[in-house]
């Protein structure tokens, strides 16, 4: 009987952890609502049997959902954002290269052009001259700059992607790095080969569905309550187990 | 005495197995594609109440259940050479093994291209290193290779139960799981149906089954609704029913358990006094 005990308890822990991570997932997107090229994150559950003896609920995997965010449009010609699939490039300190949809780009003291936290962009130009009075970048990831009455091409922006992009392991500040799980990055102009067009003056925000998460709060606060019944309930059951002789 | 003492004892571990059956429903109330389990009780065994002897007399009806072959000769001799039956007595309660109740989930939109959801008959057949599984759970994805997956990485299987690998692009998932990407027809995702899956089935971990029959190819199967996802059929209104019916059960069986132990010591004490 004692195994009783300690796989209804266990049954109505795994739920109560459930619900509780779920629920700190849920808080991780709506905290994100106002992040450019923020994604939404699923957390997913999954029943647990061992060997049919029923043993609740745990967390087995999380999905990004890639949908595209609302667009805001912006004063600044390097806030871009991607209509479609793709991730900008983004050169780490360590050399290595990171992937986010966050397009809030301006240039730097040395007239790079940078990401928010100030690590360069990957594309195929350097510094833009100091003299550059406009910056343009078309759909296809040309940046062009005007001197006087000249425009001149800097160079281009590509897009990444790879087949999962759940798969993408976090290195925090809205970057994600290519993982076994992402499978390898595959690079692409865009506009071309299902890769999205950049519009420029524009930033993406974050694809958080507020009304269905909201929901799905009240849901796990319901589902929440009714493990914490249970486990009161399994609670009084072993104590009128224990107090049976008086 | 004693045989009522191990029946209440019995109705209280019923109700332990119940409401482990309870716990794990409402733990996955918010699985998608989580199928209820319940929990069936049956009367395990009667027993001939204890037989009585009593003296012949064709007024009674005479016990022909086992009866000692040669009653001991002072029983003869005070012409006890008979047995009543006083009735049967249930010696308890048993929980049958958990049926799985395969009825169908409320549909959900979640708008995730990859997440889809069965409306009737049939499963999804997925691959895993194991063999081959069952699930309701429509929450699929691509791998590092492009290839579509579950949520824990078991490939999806197409009609013809081979792997489907889904190129770049638009993806369009039809009602018969026929998928397309940018309008080109990639593969169909196999669903099949079993004739009992109750008997057909075996539960397994993580939301799949394995069969133990093959699958019905002849039963209709259900329709396939891309970016939506059957969520788990438990209903909450029904799990609060049963804990209250599970409860109260528990505590009169828990009662009549002291109730027993009470006459029984009562009948220890008085007879020693005797």
């Amino acid at each position: 009987m004692g195994s009783y005990f300690v796989q209804m308890i266990e049954i109505s822990r795994s739920g109560l952890i459930s619900h509780m991570e779920d629920l700190d997932n849920v808080s991780h997107n709506l905290s994100n609502i106002n992040t450019n090229g923020f994604k939404q994150i699923r957390t997913n559950f999954q029943e647990m049997l061992d060997r049919q003896l029923m043993n609740g609920v745990y967390p087995t995997s999380s999905q990004r959902w890639n949908q595209q965010g609302v667009f805001e449009t912006t004063t600044s010609p390097l806030d871009l954002a991607v209509s479609g699939e793709g991730y900008f490039g983004i050169r780490l300190p360590d050399g290595r290269t990171a992937y986010t949809r966050d397009g809030h780009f301006s240039l730097d003291a040395n007239n790079r052009i940078v990401a928010a936290n100030g690590y360069p962009l990957v594309w195929t130009g350097g510094q833009i001259p100091a003299e550059a009075e406009e910056i343009a970048v078309s759909q296809d990831g040309v940046v062009r700059y005007r001197v006087g009455q000249t425009w001149t091409q800097a160079g281009t922006i590509s897009l990444y992607r790879t087949p999962n992009l759940s798969g993408m392991i976090s290195y925090g500040q809205n970057l994600w790095l290519e993982s076994e799980a992402s499978g390898a990055v595959q690079t692409g102009t865009p506009g071309t080969n299902n890769f999205g067009q950049i519009i420029n003056g524009t930033l993406e925000k974050s694809n958080v569905d507020v009304a269905a998460e909201t929901t799905h709060m009240v849901v796990l606060q319901r589902a929440f309550d009714m493990s914490m019944r249970m486990l009161k309930q399994t609670d009084n059951m072993i104590g009128e187990a224990i107090q049976m002789r008086q | 005495m004693i045989k009522g003492l191990y029946a209440s004892a019995s109705g209280m571990l019923a109700g332990m197995n119940r409401q482990v059956a309870l716990s794990h429903n409402v733990s996955n109330a918010d699985t998608p594609g989580f199928k209820q389990l319940l929990v069936t009780m049956n009367d395990y065994m009667q027993t001939a109440a204890y037989p009585q002897l009593v003296q012949s007399s064709p007024l009674i009806p005479v016990y022909t259940g086992n009866l000692p072959p040669v009653l001991p000769d002072y029983l003869e001799r005070l012409g006890l050479n008979r047995l009543r039956k006083q009735g049967d007595l249930g010696l308890g309660v048993e929980t049958s093994s958990p049926i799985v109740d395969f009825s169908q989930g409320a549909l959900q939109t979640t708008n995730i291209m990859t997440d889809v959801a069965l409306d009737g008959e049939g499963f999804f057949h997925v691959r895993t290193p194991d063999g081959d599984y069952y699930t309701r759970d429509g929450r699929f994805g691509r791998d590092a290779t492009g290839q579509l997956v579950t949520s824990q990485g078991y490939l999806v299987l197409d009609v013809n139960n081979q792997p489907i690998t889904v190129p770049e692009g638009e993806m369009v998932i039809g009602t018969d799981g026929t998928i397309t990407v940018n309008g080109a027809n990639v593969a169909q995702i196999g669903v099949v149906a079993f004739a009992d899956p109750r008997t057909d089935l075996l539960r397994e971990n993580n939301g799949l089954y394995s069969a133990i029959n093959a699958p019905d190819a002849t039963i209709p199967v259900g329709q396939v609704h891309q970016g939506f996802l059957e969520m788990s059929n438990v209903n909450a209104a029904q799990v609060m029913t049963q804990l209250i019916s599970v409860t109260r059960s528990y505590e009169a069986n828990q009662q009549l358990v002291r109730v027993q132990d009470d006459l029984l010591g009562r009948a220890i004490g008085s007879l020693g006094k005797g």
